[in-house]
């Protein structure tokens, strides 16, 4: 009797240690969420007053724009910083986005039409690479090369959009847009298939026109 | 029921619980879409003659407004949708077919017809059991889009419990 006490107590110790154990790290865990979504600059979809389609409010208007270095697909380090002095559109976008590929068009003949502004677009693609493995990040490089060609994209174009998302605020849906003026600040941003106008409207902001 | 069936049941059922969880996509507060768009349906369980191809239905959802490619996007880059069941579960995957895609297009590019699947869809899976009760955790992997966005591609899981006879 007295030995089946002593090991109905243990048995009920011990689960109660793996209890508060998966309690603890449990509270651990949500701790460490809250912290990696607090640092996210994740924005919303407001609904427009107006009965139009809902505008992306990005917490990163009003400030400089993340600054970043990322590869082209010709391996060059490419700097946000240098852009300084000329109005940026950043283009978050993915071979396989179908809205993304209507908007490209839009996005090329508004670069060549403000370019002589000084108004430039960054590219940035949101694929997935396999640096691990050197053939397959040479397969997925050729593929958003051939992609990026097939749209004739003209402006340069970077890999491993992904490495931004908590400082452009998730990236999980595409295409985003983050519009620069010429100081370095986020002056509109866009998020999904809008029009060609609304794209023009916010390089408009971004040049100070 | 012995305790290894109690026990694969009770693992069955801590699996699709935790799927249901993986697979509810839906808006958040800010307005954008969290989760997976495409939920497992069912079947639950199945039982088949152990040691012979035997075709499966595994019925799919796909969240409202959102559309996946189908099996057979038209354009190279897209990614299909496809099933696969991981080696060693003790049921192979003999072969999967999966449904025709139907005819969408963005408003903004009425002329480029994607083929896609939305609302439910079903892909017929023949596999190869095993004698006894086995735990498959399938994978369906899709990219999904509504008519503006696209989502990341994303890879959830198919569970459901083969019992070879």
């Amino acid at each position: 009797m007295k030995r089946n006490t002593i090991v109905l107590t243990a048995v009920l110790f011990i689960m109660a240690t793996f209890a508060w154990a998966g309690w603890a790290n449990f509270e651990y865990r949500q701790q460490a969420a809250d912290h990696v979504l607090a640092s996210v600059a994740q924005g919303e979809l407001v609904p427009d007053p107006a009965g139009g389609a809902p505008q992306y409010v990005t917490p990163l208007k009003g400030k400089p724009a993340p600054a970043f270095v990322l590869e082209d697909l010709n391996g060059k380090k490419v700097s946000l910083t240098s852009y300084k002095g000329k109005a940026v559109l950043i283009n978050f976008w993915a071979t396989w986005c179908a809205p993304c590929k209507i908007e490209t068009p839009w996005i090329i003949e508004l670069r060549n039409q403000y370019a002589s502004q000084g108004f430039e677009v960054l590219g940035i693609s949101a694929d997935d690479l396999n640096r691990d493995d050197p053939k397959e990040f040479a397969k997925d490089k050729m593929e958003i090369s051939q992609s990026a060609q097939k749209l004739h994209i003209n402006y340069p174009v970077l890999i491993d959009g992904g490495t931004l998302d908590k400082q452009y605020g998730g990236l999980d849906e595409l295409p985003t847009s983050f519009f620069i003026n010429r100081k370095g600040t986020v002056v509109a941003a866009q998020l999904g298939l809008t029009s060609k106008d609304d794209i023009e409207a916010n390089i408009k902001k971004a040049l100070g026109n | 029921m012995t305790c290894r069936t109690a026990g694969i049941r009770l693992a069955a059922a801590i699996g699709f619980g935790l799927a249901a969880l993986a697979t509810h996509g839906q808006v958040d507060d800010s307005g954008l879409f969290k989760g997976a768009a495409v939920q497992y349906l069912f079947p639950e369980q199945v039982t088949v003659a152990a040691g012979k191809a035997s075709d499966v239905a595994l019925h799919f959802r796909v969240v409202a407004g959102y559309h996946i490619n189908s099996h057979t996007p038209r354009e190279e880059f897209l990614i299909p949708t496809t099933f696969s069941i991981p080696d060693g579960a003790g049921v192979r995957l003999d072969k999967a077919v999966y449904p025709a895609g139907t005819d969408f297009t963005l408003p903004l590019d009425p002329t480029d017809k994607l083929s896609v699947y939305n609302n439910e869809f079903t892909i017929q899976a023949r596999i190869v059991a095993e004698a006894g009760s086995h735990l498959v955790e399938g994978k369906l992997h899709f990219q999904a889009c509504d008519k503006s966005v696209c989502l990341p591609p994303k890879t959830i899981p198919v569970a459901f419990n083969v019992i070879g006879k």
